[in-house]
């Protein structure tokens, strides 16, 4: 009796280990996906699923997220599988520690192109003064862009209060002088409020002058134009001045914005059930900016969500993401999605 | 019919829609924008001025301004005492100039409100047709959510003071237009009746029997709109108000307990400064009208 029960739980073993085995080299498995609370990356969650999903025969399910709640999980539990955009300045150290251990694999070190933070200006102001080629040259000229309440001074408009990017700000207009070149802060009070002081000048044509970032549907909608800031001026004037409260920097100096690390993270489980062909998908994987941003106005002008978007693209651009995969790949994903 | 699932308009239809209110609002503001925020510049530039008379007086007159203020109100001591050690306090801690900017627009939402809203309650408590049209948008102004109406705010007048004051007096209007409303009807008929006896014409009976006889209750309106304000300091500074909105939203996004808790108290000082002053003042009113019986 003993030796039938060994056989056959030993058989069980084998049999439900081979089964597990075989389903995850043929057909990659289950893989969760963050969802990030923000546009670009809700869409480019969509077209990761979409073509793991079609493509490579993943089931994969979208969690919702945001950059450190997710990060956190990840680094601890190894899930989800796959940040598709993770703006990594907020947690570089740890990131760093954790692909070091092997947790976590920042596998794409550019999934979006030109994109990053800095300071912008609308097409139309450049168009009828294209003397204004880099900062300092708009610095000179404040009569262009009044200041809503003061219209001698010229309007900086700067981040919402509480961003980390509000304390660069109010040092950068130190470090450029900005106060003696006849300047002064806008306050934009929150992320609506930005968004509508440049909706509102470039819907009237008038001039905007201050901080934004890409890839957003603004920088898509009205072709805001990314000011020169000139060189970088070094990272521990960056790290230890220009982003601390205003007492603690006291000698900032100009600079253009530190660069955007923006990341694709995947686990360590993705590495294992994705497999290397996974794995290639997200090392190829990168977006244009522009086409990034087409894609952003799209989903606002629509009020189309990532899903729709993500079809959207994948039926518009095929060109882009068709080097993402091999051949194969991408007739399956053609034929998944009906085209 | 399918009773499982509501009829809905098709998807392309719902789209157009909503882009041709959008794609119509923004030709409005096109058009009418700059005239509109033209019209909003005296508004703004007695804004600017108050708050810069404020931060740039020197600061035991602007103190002292306030404790004489609180006296004239309330005729209280320890009410004008409390209401200078609230001011140093708020200044020690270096709260000093936001809490000006604070003080310079809710003092101006507040005469504002009082300059639309009374007129507005006489003609409701006229005539019921009006009360009728006007009771709903009342509702409506103090139940909308603010970013709703904020956004086309934004589109229309940017960023900044006059917006800001916008929507501080869509929300703190209703309570001095409906107090207004109340007060006007709630006057004694007989009291009216007898002026009417002795040939008084409606303008006379309004601004000799009703407007007086009924102004505590108007003053628990202005007292209501105050708080309305106050309450909605955050929010303006949220389409870049400044005052003490801005450190407070610094707070939320950075979880900075302590500086949250200072700027928040300092509302509420402010709060509690206007209310009891405003409160004492509507009761001494009623113990005048009390002592003429």
């Amino acid at each position: 009796m003993k030796i039938i029960k060994k056989i056959l739980i030993s058989a069980l073993f084998v049999l439900g280990f081979n089964s597990y085995n075989v389903s995850a080299n043929a057909e990659c498995g289950d893989i969760t996906i963050a969802n990030m609370n923000w546009a670009s990356a809700n869409f480019m969650a969509e077209v990761d699923k979409v073509i793991l999903e079609e493509g490579f025969g993943c089931n994969v399910e979208l969690v919702p997220g945001a950059t450190m709640p997710t990060f956190t999980s990840m680094q601890e539990k190894g899930e989800p599988d796959v940040a598709p955009e993770f703006w990594a300045n907020a947690a570089i150290v740890e990131l760093e520690a954790a692909v070091k251990e092997g947790r976590l694999h920042s596998i794409n070190k550019a999934p979006i192109t030109g994109l990053g933070e800095g300071w912008w200006v609308l097409p139309h102001t450049l168009a009828k003064h294209p003397e204004l080629t880099s900062a300092d040259e708009i610095l000179k000229r404040p009569d262009l862009f009044p200041h809503p309440e003061d219209p001698s001074k010229g309007g900086f408009h700067i981040c919402p209060p509480g961003w980390n990017c509000e304390l660069s700000n109010r040092n950068h207009f130190r470090a450029w002088e900005m106060e003696a070149k006849g300047w002064a802060i806008v306050e934009t009070g929150s992320a609506a409020g930005l968004d509508g002081s440049i909706a509102k000048a470039a819907e009237r044509g008038e001039n905007w002058f201050g901080y934004y970032w890409s890839p957003t549907s603004l920088v898509g909608k009205y072709n805001l134009q990314a000011v020169d800031m000139g060189e970088y001026a070094g990272k521990d004037n960056w790290d230890n001045c220009l982003s601390k409260p205003e007492q603690e920097c006291a000698n900032p100096k100009k600079s253009s914005w530190v660069k955007s690390e923006v990341f694709t993270v995947v686990s360590d489980n993705y590495k294992n059930t994705a497999g290397k062909a996974g794995m290639n998908y997200f090392k190829k994987r990168t977006y244009p900016g522009d086409v990034m941003n087409g894609m952003l106005v799209y989903m606002a002008e629509q009020q189309a969500d990532g899903a729709d978007a993500a079809v959207e693209f994948l039926v518009r651009y095929p060109e882009v993401w068709s080097k993402w995969v091999p051949k194969s790949t991408a007739d399956k994903i053609r034929k998944g999605i009906g085209l | 019919m399918d009773f499982n699932k509501i009829p809905v308009m098709d998807r392309q239809s719902l789209r157009d829609l909503k882009k041709g209110i959008d794609q119509n609002f923004k030709e409005f503001s096109r058009e009418y924008g700059d005239g509109i925020e033209s019209f909003f510049d005296p508004l703004l530039s007695f804004l600017i001025w108050l708050e810069k008379l404020l931060v740039g007086a020197p600061w035991p007159i602007v103190i002292f301004a306030f404790g004489f203020l609180a006296w004239v109100g309330s005729r209280s001591y320890k009410l004008a005492l409390g209401t200078v050690l609230s001011f140093l306090v708020i200044g020690y801690f270096g709260m000093w100039k936001n809490c000006m900017a604070t003080v310079a627009i809710i003092s101006v939402a507040t005469l504002v409100c009082i300059a639309v809203g009374i007129p507005i309650g006489i003609l409701m408590s006229k005539s019921n047709r009006a009360e009728k049209a006007i009771l709903p948008i009342l509702d409506m102004m103090q139940t909308i959510p603010s970013f709703v109406y904020l956004i086309p705010i934004i589109m229309l007048l940017g960023i900044g003071k006059v917006p800001g004051l916008l929507a501080v007096c869509v929300y703190a209007l209703p309570p001095i237009v409906r107090l207004t409303n109340l007060g006007i009807r709630e006057v004694d008929k007989e009291t009216l009746e007898a002026s009417e006896a002795f040939g008084a014409t409606t303008m006379q009976k309004l601004r000799t029997v009703q407007i007086p006889l009924s102004l505590p209750t108007i003053f628990a309106g202005v007292n209501q709109t105050i708080m309305m304000a106050l309450a909605m300091v955050v929010i303006a500074s949220m389409i870049g108000v400044k005052g003490l909105g801005i450190p407070i939203l610094q707070a939320i996004s950075n979880q900075y307990l302590a500086s949250g808790l200072m700027n928040g108290l300092a509302i509420v000082a402010l709060a509690i400064i206007f209310d009891r002053v405003t409160q004492q003042y509507g009761q001494r009113i009623q113990k005048h009208r009390g002592q003429k019986k």
